[in-house]
C-alpha cells in the first residue's frame, strides 16, 4: 500500500489516539494519587478550621493575625480537553473538569491551611476562593493555559 | 458555637465514568454526523434531477477547456472529440453542448465533468486499441452525464469533505473542488451500472454490436492495480467489480438481441510508440 497514505493515517488518527490514551492514562492514575494524598491531608488538616465568618466569633481571643493564601494552578490533559470539547457539542456536565477543579479547590486550600499551620496559626476566617483562567499565547490568547485556584483568608492565633 | 471538625462529602464531582462518557458522546455524535450527512446526501439526490441543465451550463460550462486545447487536427484529441459527438446523436435528449477535456495524466480514466464536458486522461487514449472501444468509454461517460450522476457526485464529494473537516474541526483537511478531488469524483455502483447501459446502447446504435466493451474494463485503474482506497469517499462510491460488469456486458447484449462481438474498427489515428 502507498506509504504515504499510511503517513496520513498515523498522523491525522494515529497520534490524536496516542495522546487521548496517553492523557487518559496518566490523567487517571495522577488523579487518583492526588485524591489520595488530599483525603490523607485533609484528615491531618482537619483541627484547623477554615471558615468563611467574616469576623472571627466573639468569644475568640484573638493573639495575631495574617493573611495566608494557598494557591494552584492547574492544567487539563488531552483526554479531558477532548471530552470536553465533546461535551461543547451537546452541552451537559464536564465531568471531567468537575474533578478537576475540585482537586484544584481542595489543593489550595490545603496550602492555605499548611501555610497557616506553619506560621503557628489556629485557624482562618473570612475565607475566599477565586478562580483565574490563564490565557494561553496560542490561538490569540483564546485558549487556555490552565486555570489558577487561590484560596485567602485571614488566620487569627488564639490565645489560651 | 462549636466547631466540630468533619470530612466533607466528596459530592462535586459527576459519577460518570469518563470512559462510559467518551463512548456514549464519540457515539452519539458520530451517529449524529452520519445521519446528517445521510439526509444530506438523499436531499442532494432528490435535488439534483430538479436542476435545470441550462443552469447547470451557465454555472460549469466555461470551466474546462476546450475544441483549442485538442491538439492537432487529425490528432488522438480532435478525432476522440468528433468520436464523442458522433456518439451523442444517437443520444436525442441531449441537452449539453458536448466537449471534450484532455487531460494529461498517467492513469488511464475518464470523467463525466459538470457543464457537458467529458474529460479522458492522454494515457487512457494511449491505451485504448480499437475506436469501438473509446466509443464504449466516452458512452459511459455520456450515460453519466444523461443521468445527471456527475452532479450527485460532485455534491457528495463536497458533502463528504464538509463532514470530514467537521469531523477533523483542525480545518486542515479541509478539502476545496479541486482539480485533485476531482479525480476522486466517484460514481455509487448502480449509477456505474446505469453508465455502462447507456453506453451499450450507444454501441449498439453506432456499431450494431457491443464488440470493445469488455477490453475497457480490463483497463479501468481498479482493476489494474487494486488500491485499497482508504478514501472514505472511495469506502461509500466505487465501481462494480469489473468480471461483474463483463458478466452484464453479456446480459445486456442477450436481453437486447444485441450480437456481442463484431469487427472492431481501428482508431481514428496514427498510434505512435506503443509501448
Amino acid at each position: 500500500m502507498d506509504t504515504t497514505i499510511w503517513i496520513q493515517l498515523i498522523s491525522s488518527w494515529g497520534v490524536p489516539l496516542v495522546l487521548l490514551a496517553l492523557g487518559y492514562g496518566v490523567g487517571t492514575s495522577v488523579e487518583r494519587s492526588h485524591y489520595r494524598s488530599l483525603r490523607i491531608r485533609e484528615a491531618r488538616m482537619r483541627s484547623l478550621p477554615a471558615l468563611n465568618l467574616q469576623r472571627p466569633p466573639a468569644h475568640w481571643k484573638i493573639a495575631g493575625a495574617g493573611m495566608v493564601t494557598g494557591s494552584v494552578v492547574v492544567s487539563v490533559d488531552y483526554f479531558k480537553r477532548f471530552l470536553a470539547g465533546l461535551r461543547g457539542l451537546v452541552g451537559g456536565r464536564i465531568r471531567v473538569y468537575e474533578s478537576l477543579l475540585d482537586r484544584g479547590r481542595r489543593e489550595a486550600l490545603l496550602r492555605m491551611k499548611e501555610g497557616a499551620r506553619q506560621q503557628g496559626y489556629d485557624a482562618i476566617v473570612n475565607v475566599r476562593l477565586e478562580t483565574s483562567r490563564m490565557a494561553s499565547s496560542r490561538r490569540d490568547g483564546k485558549g487556555t493555559a490552565g486555570v489558577e485556584v487561590l484560596a485567602f483568608g485571614t488566620a487569627v492565633r488564639i490565645a489560651r | 458555637m462549636v466547631y466540630v471538625p468533619r470530612t466533607p462529602p466528596e459530592n462535586n464531582v459527576s459519577r460518570t465514568h469518563p470512559l462510559v462518557e467518551l463512548a456514549t458522546l464519540l457515539g452519539g455524535v458520530a451517529a449524529a454526523a452520519v445521519l446528517l450527512t445521510l439526509a444530506a446526501m438523499a436531499a442532494l439526490d432528490w435535488i439534483v434531477p430538479h436542476i435545470p441543465p441550462r443552469l447547470e451550463i451557465r454555472v460549469f460550462g466555461g470551466l474546462w477547456p476546450g475544441a483549442e486545447a485538442l491538439g492537432e487536427p487529425d490528432g488522438p484529441g480532435a478525432r476522440t472529440r468528433a468520436l464523442l459527438l458522433r456518439l451523442a446523436t444517437h443520444w436525442e435528449a441531449n441537452p449539453y453542448p458536448l466537449q471534450l477535456t484532455l487531460l494529461p495524466a498517467a492513469q488511464p480514466n475518464a470523467f463525466a465533468l459538470p457543464g457537458g464536458a467529458v474529460g479522458v486522461t492522454s494515457a487512457l487514449l494511449d491505451s485504448v486499441q480499437s475506436e469501438n472501444e473509446l466509443a464504449f468509454v466516452l458512452g459511459h461517460e455520456l450515460g453519466h452525464l444523461a443521468g445527471r450522476h456527475h452532479l450527485q457526485a460532485m455534491g457528495r464529494s463536497l458533502l463528504l469533505s464538509l463532514a470530514l473537516a467537521g469531523f477533523h474541526r483542525g480545518g486542515s483537511e479541509a478539502l476545496p473542488l479541486t482539480a485533485a478531488s476531482l479525480t476522486a469524483l466517484r460514481f455509487a455502483r448502480d449509477q456505474e451500472r446505469a453508465a455502462d447501459r447507456f453506453g451499450l446502447w450507444l454501441l449498439a446504435q453506432e456499431y450494431g454490436h457491443l464488440g470493445g466493451a469488455a477490453d475497457f474494463f480490463s483497463r479501468l485503474p481498479d482493476a489494474q492495480a487494486p488500491q485499497a482506497g482508504l478514501r472514505v469517499a472511495s469506502w461509500l462510491a466505487t465501481h462494480p467489480l469489473s468480471a461483474d460488469r463483463v458478466q452484464e456486458v453479456k446480459d445486456w447484449a442477450r436481453q437486447n438481441g444485441v450480437p456481442l462481438q463484431g469487427p472492431l474498427r481501428p482508431l481514428p489515428w496514427r498510434h505512435q510508440d506503443r509501448r
